[in-house]
């Protein structure tokens, strides 16, 4: 009898949860499967049209492919560049100087501000004729300043590299502090020892020992990546010029809302979900190469 | 004896108190949602609830951001307000899928106001529409910008209503200032709200929406196109595009004093009053082949599910009247679409340099379309991402044009398109 009660009780702690996660993520998930094989206005009953959202998004001359493209490239670049930051900022900020603690003030502060603000800022620091980076390049010479924001060439690079300033960057960047005051100092001690410098104490020490956290800010990060996608480019470059930034979660925001195509804004979901599950699952496939979870 | 007058007495009493109840048994609550909460000094609802005790309003305010899912998940739901403040680009859905009611009966009725004194777009919406599905609660349009004092500096004449483009043209070569080899000030700036483009565009001969409801561009996007291509990138008296945010520029190149002229919306007007440094004016969008500007509002329109449609028109026609479209005017600063009211210019809001005359509003009133409002905004939107694309030089013109009418195709159907 009681052992019966005992197998039930942890479930009845979890079921508020289960309940919440029935009704807000996993219903919605299911319901946004069924509509990707629906054609929907949101006004009017969806109508079913099997896979027709899928073969005309991925049709020879369809405009997904290019958003694909830009889509593969914003995910993993900027998880590269987010993840090198912060545990440079990271390491920066364990080394043992002073003065050390208003710098971590200073790298932490631009996380805490709302990304919309920001991104009128950085329109500001970029903008071609009032902003100040073209402003700092003439005083070096350089006349005509790029169109940071407007050129195809530039801007998906542009976007990339501010993706430091979101707060989950700052979030990792804690994570990070947390973990390499987690070395053990006697390993660092042991390594000086036997001759090794700088470099051989990070890529032989630091990182073997941290490579759990690694593990787990790199598929975080990734699947932040594509929630930062929609915070930072919606206002910054609102996916243009032409589609030079146009990811896959603005097309769905655009599709279903701006559109009135929830069936066709449903199928790239779809996609997409798939897209973070497959490298997500890649992730960990590689993982065991390098992540040591005893040190 | 005392019994009988004991009942006598009781029954009177249930009768008095029975009167004033089914008096307050008449008072209909009618439900109105709309995106700008309602202003203290300029409230329109408490006045029609004043004038019509006997009416309440519930009113909701829905955010701007998701202003137009909600209406319409609302309506799927059945339970949308008994008056809507629809946006353009939801009131053909709306009228199709018959989730609201042709107002023409009321109209004709109504002596409150009568349909001839509405601006000219009105009654062309009536035209595509078959019937009059709402009223403008009150609108704005695109107009021309310009700086007088550069313009005094330059010893050009300043814009009227009779410029073309080959006036623009001049006077943005004369008002282009290079100082080695850096443009200091720009004859014009680039066109930071998406509008812009498509009433430049409509300049030039396209009707953007014809009278069918289809997306029609073709010829004068590609002249218009090419034309500000040349300005932008030979001539070099256009400002180069700037990213924007949902259409609002971050670095308003006007308002810095760095570009003579400048297209945007007549809503721009409560921002430049603040300009202190210059004195600037308004102008209608110069003549192409013919004049055009887009206006934009949103239109009453009555819930055809509602309960209490007599007492939504109530509401709707209050608000159309005089003393309803004087406190709308009022309280968000934009015209009204009724002519005679618009004429009296309770929208205006001077500032100290500027615009000195207002003109340019009741012109552009006369020729003003809705144009592409009435069409879905990701496309509108998207479109223009395409065309800062070929005025970068990043993307030809005629690739832009061919992606724009692949684009309308797929979101609008083959029917939604009309043919070149």
């Amino acid at each position: 009898m009681s052992s019966k009660r005992g197998s039930i009780v942890p479930y009845l702690y979890l079921l508020p949860w289960i309940i919440g996660f029935i009704l807000f993520t996993g219903g919605p998930i299911l319901a946004a499967i069924f509509l990707s094989f629906t054609k929907w206005d949101l006004l009017t009953s969806p109508i079913w049209i099997g896979l027709s959202n899928f073969t005309g998004m991925f049709s020879p001359g369809s405009d997904f492919w290019g958003i694909l493209k830009v889509t593969l490239i914003f995910t993993v670049f900027s998880v590269i560049i987010t993840m090198a930051w912060s545990l440079f900022m990271a390491i920066l900020l364990n080394q043992k100087i002073y003065g050390v603690s208003p710098f971590s003030f200073f790298y932490f502060a631009p996380a805490v501000v709302p990304l919309i603000a920001l991104t009128f800022i950085f329109q500001l620091i970029f903008s071609k004729e009032l902003g100040i980076v073209n402003y700092l390049l003439s005083l070096i010479g350089v006349k005509e300043g790029p169109n940071w924001l407007m050129d195809y060439r530039l801007v998906l690079w542009v976007v990339i590299t501010l993706c430091i300033y979101t707060y989950f960057t700052g979030q990792m960047m804690l994570i990070f502090d947390s973990a390499l005051k987690e070395v053990p100092k006697e390993l660092y001690e042991a390594a000086e020892i036997d001759g090794a410098n700088s470099l051989d104490k990070f890529f032989k020490v630091t990182f073997p020992a941290i490579s759990p956290i690694l593990l787990f800010n790199l598929v975080t990060a990734t699947i932040n990546s594509l929630n930062t996608s929609f915070t930072l480019i919606y206002p910054l470059t609102g996916g243009g010029p032409g589609e030079a930034t146009q990811v896959i979660s603005l097309d769905i925001y655009t599709n279903a809302f701006k559109n009135f195509r929830i069936g066709y804004a449903s199928a790239e979901a779809v996609i997409l979900f798939i897209l973070v599950a497959m490298i997500s699952i890649l992730e960990f496939k590689f993982s065991s190469k390098w992540v040591y979870y005893e040190v | 004896m005392k019994k009988k007058l004991l009942v006598v007495l009781m029954i009177l009493g249930l009768m008095c108190s029975l009167v004033p109840a089914s008096f307050s048994a008449e008072v209909i609550t009618i439900r109105y949602a709309h995106w700008n909460a309602l202003s203290d000094k300029y409230n329109y609802v408490k006045a029609f609830e004043k004038k019509y005790p006997n009416i309440k309003v519930e009113f909701t305010l829905i955010p701007e951001a998701e202003y137009s899912q909600k209406l319409s998940t609302m309506a799927m739901a059945g339970n949308a307000p008994d008056v809507l403040c629809l946006w353009e680009c939801d009131i053909s859905r709306f009228a199709k899928d018959g989730l609201i009611s042709p107002l023409d009966d009321y109209v004709s009725q109504t002596r409150a106001f009568t349909l001839d004194d509405f601006i000219p777009a009105v009654r062309n919406l009536i035209k595509m529409q078959g019937k009059l599905y709402g009223l403008p609660w009150c609108f704005a349009t695109e107009i021309m910008y310009y700086n007088k004092d550069l313009f005094d500096k330059a010893h050009v004449p300043y814009p009227t209503k009779d410029w073309t483009w080959k006036d623009f043209e001049n006077a943005a070569k004369k008002l282009t200032v290079v100082k080695e080899g850096k443009v200091e000030q720009w004859g014009c700036d680039a066109l930071g709200f998406q509008g812009l483009w498509y009433s430049l565009i409509g300049t030039f001969g396209d009707d953007i929406v014809n009278d069918k409801g289809q997306f029609s561009m073709g010829k004068g996007a590609r002249d218009f196109l090419q034309w500000w291509y040349d300005l932008t990138n030979k001539d070099k008296v256009i400002a180069a595009p700037q990213v924007s945010t949902s259409g609002v520029i971050s670095t308003d190149l006007f308002m810095a004093g760095k570009a003579a002229m400048a297209f945007n919306g007549s809503w721009m007007t409560s921002v430049y009053k603040d300009i202190k440094n210059f004195r600037w004016s308004i102008a209608p969008i110069p003549k192409g082949v013919r004049h055009y500007t887009t206006l934009h509002t949103g239109f009453f329109a009555i819930n055809s599910k509602s309960k209490v449609k007599d007492a939504a028109w109530k509401f709707v026609e209050f608000c159309m009247s005089e003393e309803g479209q004087k406190l709308i005017n009022e309280a968000g600063n934009n015209p009204s679409a009724r002519i005679s009211i618009l004429k009296k210019g309770y929208y205006r809001v001077r500032g100290p340099m500027g615009p000195g005359v207002w003109d340019a509003i009741d012109e552009s009133a006369q020729f003003g379309q809705w144009g592409y409002v009435l069409l879905p905004p990701g496309l509108t939107f998207d479109i223009v991402k395409d065309f800062n694309a070929a005025i970068l030089g990043q993307m030809s013109i005629d690739d832009v044009l061919k992606r724009t009418i692949s684009r309308a195709k797929e979101i609008l159907g083959e029917g939604g398109v009309a043919s070149e």
